[in-house]
C-alpha cells in the first residue's frame, strides 16, 4: 500500500539509526525473568521491591505507564579510576528505549565511571531540551549516535523511554561501587 | 432513528485538528468526550446554583440540593436502580475506583465487627473466599486482593478462554460454599467482551455470596438494568458515560446498603455525634457520602444520563456494534492480532490489538501522528495481558460520536505501522 504522509516530528523521532539499533541492540543478553510468563509471575506474587531481586552492579528499571523494563548489569574495575569493563542488559520495550540502551552500551563500555556520569548528565540535558538540542557543539559531539534522540526530546511522554537505560546505568554503577 | 451525525456535532472538542489532521478520537474507554449539554450543565451549575447541599436554609442551598438529588434520581432511572426518596440505591462517589474501594473498605470494617448487626453478612475471615476474574481492571483486583490480605480470606478467580472471555462455565466449581464475595467486570476494559453474568450471579446467590459488578465499560454502551441483572453492588464512573470526571456512583441493593457499615467518616454522614459515645450514622446514601460531594459533576452526570436516555441505549448499542464489526477488520491486517473476541457478538467496540514486531508505544506514536487517539500500555489490567503473553497492547475504543470514517482512518493508519518501522518487509520511504 501507499505509505501515508508523515509529519516531520515522526521522522525526526524514528531515525534510521534508532530503528536499526532497536532491531539489533548491543549488549542485550537474556538473564532476567520473563514477567509475561504466568508461571514465572505466579512465583513472584509476594510484594518485593524490584531491586531486592538484583545482584550487585545491577539495576532494574521499570516504566509503569507502558510496562517497559530493563535490568542493567555493569562490571566495574576494582582499580582506580573505576572503569566499566562490561555492560549488558535484559528487558523489553519500545524502539526508543531499546535503541537508547543499545547506543548507551556502545558509548560507555570501556569508559571510566566518571566519564560515564558526564555522558549521563549530557544525555539528560539533551532529553530535557524539548527538541532544541545542546548549546555546546562539543557536548553534542561527545554523545556520538545518542544525539539522534534530540527528536524524542520534543515528546514529553517518550523522554522516560530514552532515559530508562541511562537511569539504570547510573544506578548499577553506584551499586557496583558500593560493593567495591 | 437517532441521527448520529447530529449527535457527533454536539461534541465541540471533536471539531479540531491534531498534527494537521482532523482529530479521530478512539479512546472513549479511557474517558469519553462531553456533549455541549453536559458542559453547559456543569458550568451552568456554577453560574447560578452553586451552594452546599443538604445544609443551610438559603435559596441557593435549596436549589443545589434539589439539583443534586434530581441528578441521583435521573441516574438511578438510567441504570435500573431505585430513585425513590428514602429508598435510594445510588451512592455518590468520586468514580468507580472510589466506589470499589469504599465497598472493599466497608467489607473490611464489617469483618472487624463494625456496623449494624446485619453487617455480619459481609464479614470475611480465614477460610472464606473472594472470587474475581483474570479480566479485571486493577481497580477491582487490587481492592479485593487487599481485602483478602487484611481479613485472611483467599482470593480465587475465574480464568479466561482463548478469546479473553471469562470462563463463566466454571462458576459452579470456582465459587464455593466458602465464597463470600464475587467481584467481576460486566465488560472487559481490554477485551471488550461482555460477561455472561447470569450463571455467575446465580451461583453467587446460591452460596450466599454478594455479587459486585464493575459496570464502568457497560453503562456507556449497553442498556443496563441493575435490578434485572440481579447484582448486589455495582460501580461506574460518570466520565466514561459522557459526564464529568470526579464523579461516579456505587449501586447497592437497598437492604444491603442499610446493612453496610460506613467506610469514610466526617460531615454530612452522621446524625448524632458525642465526645464519649459512639456516633449514630445516617441512613444510606448519606452514610457513605462524608464530606463535600462533587455536586456540579453529579448534576452534570445526571444530564449525561438523560442525554443518553434520550438517544436510547438500544440505538447507541446498535450504532456502535455496526462500527465494531468494521473495526474488527483490524485482524485482517498482516501482523495484527486482536486480543479479545474476533466477532462483534457479545462484545463492545473496545478492541485491543498487537502489531507483531512493533511495540505499542511506537504504534501509538505513529497512530497519533495521523491525528488518531488510541490508548497504548497495559490499560490497568496487567493479568489480562499476561494471559495473552504480552506486556502491553494498543486499544481502540468507540463512543457514540464515532463514524465509519473514523474506523477507516484507523484501519489505514494501522496498515502503515509495520511498513514505517520496517517490520515484515523493508521500511517505507
Amino acid at each position: 500500500m501507499m505509505p501515508m504522509a508523515q509529519d516531520d516530528g515522526l521522522e525526526q523521532m524514528y531515525q534510521e539509526v534508532i530503528l536499526e539499533a532497536s532491531k539489533h541492540p548491543s549488549g542485550r543478553v537474556a538473564f532476567a525473568p520473563d514477567l509475561t510468563d504466568e508461571a514465572v509471575s505466579a512465583g513472584e506474587s509476594t510484594v518485593m521491591a524490584p531491586h531486592e531481586a538484583c545482584a550487585a552492579g545491577e539495576s532494574h528499571q521499570f516504566n509503569p505507564t507502558c510496562g517497559d523494563e530493563a535490568t542493567i548489569h555493569v562490571d566495574v574495575s576494582d582499580a582506580v579510576p573505576h572503569r566499566i569493563e562490561r555492560v549488558v542488559w535484559d528487558g523489553h520495550g519500545c524502539s526508543i528505549s531499546q535503541a537508547s540502551l543499545s547506543i548507551m552500551v556502545d558509548l560507555v563500555e570501556g569508559r571510566t565511571v566518571d566519564e560515564a556520569m558526564d555522558l549521563f548528565r549530557t544525555f539528560h540535558a539533551l532529553m530535557e531540551s524539548r527538541g532544541a538540542g545542546l548549546a555546546e557543539d562539543a557536548k553534542a559531539d561527545e554523545l556520538g549516535d545518542a544525539i539522534v534522540f534530540q527528536g524524542v526530546s520534543k515528546y514529553p511522554m517518550r523522554i522516560k523511554c530514552a532515559l530508562l537505560g541511562w537511569e539504570g546505568l547510573k544506578d548499577s554503577m553506584a551499586r557496583a561501587l558500593a560493593q567495591a | 432513528m437517532a441521527d448520529f451525525e447530529a449527535i457527533r456535532r454536539q461534541f465541540p472538542i471533536l471539531d479540531q485538528q491534531v498534527h494537521g489532521r482532523p482529530l479521530v478520537y478512539l479512546d472513549s474507554a479511557a474517558t469519553a468526550q462531553k456533549p455541549q449539554a453536559v458542559i453547559d450543565a456543569e458550568s451552568g451549575f456554577y453560574e447560578s446554583i452553586n451552594a452546599g447541599v443538604h445544609r443551610g436554609a438559603h435559596e441557593l442551598a435549596a436549589r443545589s440540593t434539589v439539583a443534586f438529588e434530581d441528578a441521583r434520581a435521573a441516574m438511578a432511572r438510567f441504570v435500573g436502580a431505585s430513585a425513590e426518596e428514602g429508598h435510594e440505591e445510588l451512592v455518590v462517589t468520586a468514580g468507580a475506583t472510589a466506589g470499589l474501594n469504599l465497598l472493599a473498605t466497608a467489607f473490611g470494617y464489617a469483618s472487624m465487627g463494625r456496623g449494624p448487626a446485619a453487617a455480619r453478612r459481609f464479614a470475611l475471615g480465614p477460610g472464606d473466599e473472594i472470587v474475581v476474574s483474570q479480566a479485571e481492571h486493577h481497580s477491582v483486583l487490587l481492592p479485593f486482593q487487599e481485602l483478602a490480605a487484611r481479613t485472611g480470606a483467599t482470593l480465587t478467580w475465574l480464568a479466561l478462554d482463548d478469546e479473553g472471555r471469562i470462563r463463566t462455565d466454571t462458576a459452579d466449581e470456582v465459587i464455593t460454599d466458602r465464597t463470600k464475595v464475587v467481584a467481576m467486570t460486566h465488560v472487559g476494559n481490554v477485551t471488550g467482551a461482555i460477561t455472561d453474568l447470569a450463571p455467575v450471579v446465580r451461583r453467587a446467590h446460591e452460596v450466599g455470596a454478594v455479587f459486585v459488578l464493575d459496570a464502568c465499560q457497560s453503562v456507556p454502551h449497553l442498556p443496563v438494568d441493575f435490578h434485572a441483572l440481579d447484582v448486589d453492588f455495582a460501580a461506574f464512573s460518570a466520565h466514561k458515560m459522557y459526564g464529568p470526571t470526579g464523579a461516579g456512583f456505587l449501586y447497592g441493593r437497598r437492604e444491603l446498603l442499610e446493612a453496610l457499615p460506613p467506610a469514610w467518616f466526617g460531615g454530612s454522614m452522621v446524625e448524632l455525634a458525642w465526645m464519649d459515645k459512639p456516633a449514630q450514622y445516617m441512613d444510606p446514601p448519606a452514610r457513605f457520602e462524608a464530606g463535600t460531594q462533587p455536586v456540579a459533576q453529579v448534576v452534570a452526570a445526571g444530564v449525561a444520563a438523560q442525554w443518553l436516555q434520550s438517544i436510547g441505549m438500544d440505538a447507541v448499542a446498535g450504532h456502535e456494534q455496526a462500527l465494531t464489526s468494521e473495526l474488527l477488520r483490524l485482524g485482517d491486517i498482516p501482523g495484527v492480532r486482536i486480543l479479545g473476541p474476533m466477532s462483534a457478538t457479545a462484545r463492545i467496540g473496545t478492541v485491543a490489538f498487537e502489531v507483531e514486531g512493533v511495540h505499542p508505544h511506537d504504534v501509538g506514536q505513529y497512530i497519533d501522528a495521523q491525528g488518531i487517539a488510541i490508548r497504548v500500555g497495559h490499560h490497568c489490567a496487567q493479568p489480562v495481558h499476561r494471559h495473552f503473553g504480552v506486556y502491553a497492547s494498543n486499544r481502540a475504543s468507540l463512543g457514540v460520536y464515532n463514524t465509519m470514517d473514523d474506523v477507516h482512518a484507523l484501519l489505514d493508519a494501522v496498515a502503515g505501522v509495520r511498513p514505517f518501522f520496517g517490520v515484515g518487509g523493508t521500511r517505507a520511504e
